[in-house]
């Protein structure tokens, strides 16, 4: 699965520290979360979504990976 | 009780005093002049262990975070992986100990046969509290399917 953490971490000049600070959990969680290695649980997708201002549908897709594979 | 430590203290601090028992079985258990020298040694050794996980649980890593009592659900999930495979191990242990108890000297078994019973135990009680155990719920629409079949004969 896709997702666009990485991508609007860098948008908003923010670094994985500081993501990690806002999500509450830590620097190696948003290491494994951008490189795809970790699928969040629903309230963590949640709570990446609305940190970023998005929903979770827009933040994680399924689709994207299956089109790549 | 808990709260009163710190997180980052409380596991190093249950595994030192885990240490401490053993020491205090061994000087309890023992006789002549063993006793006291290896008494002071795992006692020594435990305190160690001990100030070497406190240090470790304050690391900026997945083990530093378990160890510090401070781990976010990846890392949780990472624990109870650890942990599952621990007990794997140990069921795999137990029985190679029966095995080879039983082809060498049979009246050795039981601490084997013991240790395999209680983690076949902690495993069935496992399913048990974490899902195998959940009652049939109704979903409320099994009633309806029931008296309007989409099947006539």
């Amino acid at each position: 699965m896709r997702n666009r953490i990485r991508e609007q971490r860098i948008q908003r000049e923010l670094s994985q520290a500081d993501l990690a600070e806002g999500l509450a959990v830590s620097r190696q969680t948003v290491i494994s979360l951008e490189s795809g290695r970790y699928l969040p649980s629903l309230p963590l997708a949640f709570k990446i979504a609305r940190f970023f201002d998005m929903t979770v549908d827009k933040m994680f897709d399924p689709e994207e990976e299956e089109a790549g594979a | 009780m808990m709260s009163f430590i710190p997180p980052r203290l409380r596991k190093p601090l249950y595994r030192t005093l885990a240490g401490l028992l053993i020491a205090g079985a061994w000087a309890i258990g023992s006789s002549g002049a063993g006793r006291w020298p290896l008494t002071v040694v795992i006692a020594v050794a435990s305190l160690g262990q001990g100030v070497i996980r406190y240090a470790w649980a304050g690391e900026d890593t997945d083990e530093g975070a378990l160890l510090g009592s401070r781990a976010d659900e990846r890392q949780q999930l990472v624990g109870q992986q650890a942990l599952a495979l621990a007990g794997k191990i140990a069921l795999s242990a137990a029985y190679i100990g029966v095995l080879v108890t039983l082809a060498v000297k049979q009246s050795d078994v039981w601490p084997f046969l013991a240790m395999f019973a209680i983690t076949g135990f902690g495993y069935l009680l496992g399913l048990s509290n974490y899902g195998s155990g959940e009652p049939a719920a109704d979903d409320g629409m099994t009633a309806r399917h029931h008296a309007r079949s989409p099947v006539s004969w």
